[in-house]
């Protein structure tokens, strides 16, 4: 069921401290929740959290049949249903707004952006590829599920390792175990992170990036922008909301690309640092 | 008979629900939230009792039939312990969450004693719902040889011929004829014929097994009181 409406005084607070550029949560209007990671056992399993916002996210792989259309290219499904655990304003098998917005965000970051080698997924051409299934759930929506779900999904992307395969002659396939010979990390092109910012009706609050749920339904328009550490923009999305001239739209595209640089740098120490607790020597 | 895999017991404390609460055997884990009273849609409501609705989501892949399955029997497990009656016309939902990949298609009942665990666990963490009593599970097999393992773990499940989940519910009070009730159970012949006796022993396996259990949710509630002795320690 819908919660309320937030209160008349939490939303004129929330208006008044954000035009003095304050923050509920006292972070700065640019800043980030700092974003923490934790890899189960499992490789392609993680749970990452934005503050409140947890999202956990799990890759795993069979083998199937290729789509007689390409029968070159391996395939990858992203399912992301919100359940009521994450606020029980959500209901299982009636998509809301917010959830058909995160699987579309996700289906043209992940999918259509080509974060992922599809062909390197086959394994024999038109008879065995690779189905990369992820599945994301959403344990708390504490505001900006769709960085987080974003972030989870391209981290477990890059913590799987799917099993060696060995190919002999025309039609034989080993698929060797984890224990003989090490799994292979899939190919990923490039890895593009989410970042949205929200807006409000006043024309001197400065737009917020990160927002909490409070500041998320108090917002008169959103807008997220997913792109990787190379400067390359996979999606600018702003659907509706209050306008915004073409000058912060693009003063908001460098405060995301200086922010996609620190965040690519933390995701790539952390899958380090965890990749060294799991090496095991074979003498 | 051996103990159980090792139980740990962890509050998430997540954002938007009343309680949470994460248990596992071994590497079987199960996380549970419970949101309620809260309201309900006119459709769900009931007029003299709280509408409880359960729902299961597996790890991988979107709920199938089989979560639906799973969360009907959680169900009937868990709602004997419940006082539905103090709250009508509200909603009590309970969503489960596996954390583990099902790996064994053929015994999911370690996964589905977690999951019991940790939803009432999780509607103790609410502490918005009067409960009669506390629900704690087990899974219990039978080896070939007649030997009884409790909670087996994967490397042992194809030696297994007959075995189940049991669930009791535990509580100290008038009305109980002894301090455990048996609430739930499916034990049954994975192969050859069933076995009447097989169940008693196993049932009783289980209730030993299962104090275990109860010690550890116990003991994850209430810290640690140093310097004060055992007088106040409840007997099972």
């Amino acid at each position: 069921m819908r919660p309320p409406s937030p209160s008349i005084p939490e939303k004129e607070f929330l208006n008044s401290a954000l035009k003095q550029n304050l923050r509920i949560d006292g972070r700065a209007p640019l800043d980030m929740r700092t974003p923490v990671f934790i890899f189960g056992p499992e490789l392609g399993w993680v749970d990452c959290s934005l503050g409140k916002t947890r999202v956990i996210a799990y890759v795993d792989a069979k083998m199937v049949k290729p789509t007689p259309e390409r029968p070159f290219e391996g395939m990858i499904t992203i399912h992301s249903e919100l359940s009521p655990m994450a606020s029980s304003e959500y209901e299982t098998g009636r998509p809301s707004e917010e959830e058909v917005t995160i699987t579309r965000m996700l289906d043209k970051i992940i999918k259509r952006s080509d974060a992922l080698d599809k062909e390197s997924l086959c394994i024999l051409a038109g008879q065995r590829v690779w189905h990369i299934r992820l599945s994301l759930h959403f344990l708390a929506d504490a505001g900006n599920m769709v960085d987080c779900a974003c972030l989870a999904g391209i981290v477990a992307l890059r913590h799987f390792r799917r099993p060696e395969v060995e190919v002999i002659g025309d039609d034989e396939v080993i698929v060797h175990s984890p224990l003989e010979r090490a799994p292979m990390p899939l190919a990923i092109h490039h890895s593009p992170f989410c970042f949205t910012f929200a807006f409000f009706a006043d024309p001197e609050t400065p737009p917020i990036l990160d927002p909490t749920q409070l500041e998320q339904r108090l917002s008169a328009g959103l807008m997220s922008i997913a792109l990787n550490a190379q400067k390359e923009i996979c999606v600018l999305q702003k659907l509706g909301g209050v306008p915004q001239d073409t000058e912060e739209v693009l003063r908001l595209v460098k405060v995301a690309v200086a922010q996609a640089k620190e965040l690519s740098n933390t995701v790539d120490a952390k899958l380090t640092a965890d990749w060294e607790t799991r090496k095991v020597e074979v003498r | 008979m051996n103990a159980s895999r090792p139980i740990q017991i962890s509050y998430d404390g997540l954002a938007r629900v009343d309680g949470s609460a994460r248990f596992s055997f071994g590497d079987t884990v199960a996380l549970a939230s419970v949101s309620g009273p809260i309201e309900v849609r006119l459709a769900a409501e009931l007029p003299s009792q709280a509408t409880f609705d359960v729902s299961v989501r597996p790890l991988n892949n979107v709920p199938s039939t089989e979560s639906k399955s799973q969360a009907a029997t959680i169900r009937s497990a868990i709602a004997p312990s419940l006082i539905l009656n103090k709250n009508p016309r509200t909603l009590i939902q309970l969503v489960i969450q596996t954390l583990s990949p099902t790996s064994t298609p053929r015994w999911t009942d370690g996964l589905l004693a977690a999951m019991i665990n940790s939803s009432t666990l999780a509607l103790l963490n609410a502490g918005s719902v009067p409960m009669r009593g506390v629900v704690c599970a087990i899974a219990i097999g039978k080896t070939r040889d007649g030997e009884l393992l409790v909670d087996p773990e994967e490397a042992r499940v194809a030696e297994l011929i007959q075995g189940g989940c049991f669930a009791f519910m535990v509580a100290d009070g008038a009305g109980l004829e002894s301090n455990s009730t048996t609430v739930w159970t499916n034990w049954r012949a994975l192969e050859r014929t069933f076995d009447e006796m097989g169940l008693m022993s196993a049932r009783e396996a289980a209730k030993d097994a299962i104090k275990g259990v109860y010690a550890s949710m116990k003991s994850s509630i209430m810290p640690e009181r140093i310097g004060h002795g055992d007088d106040d320690k409840m007997e099972i």
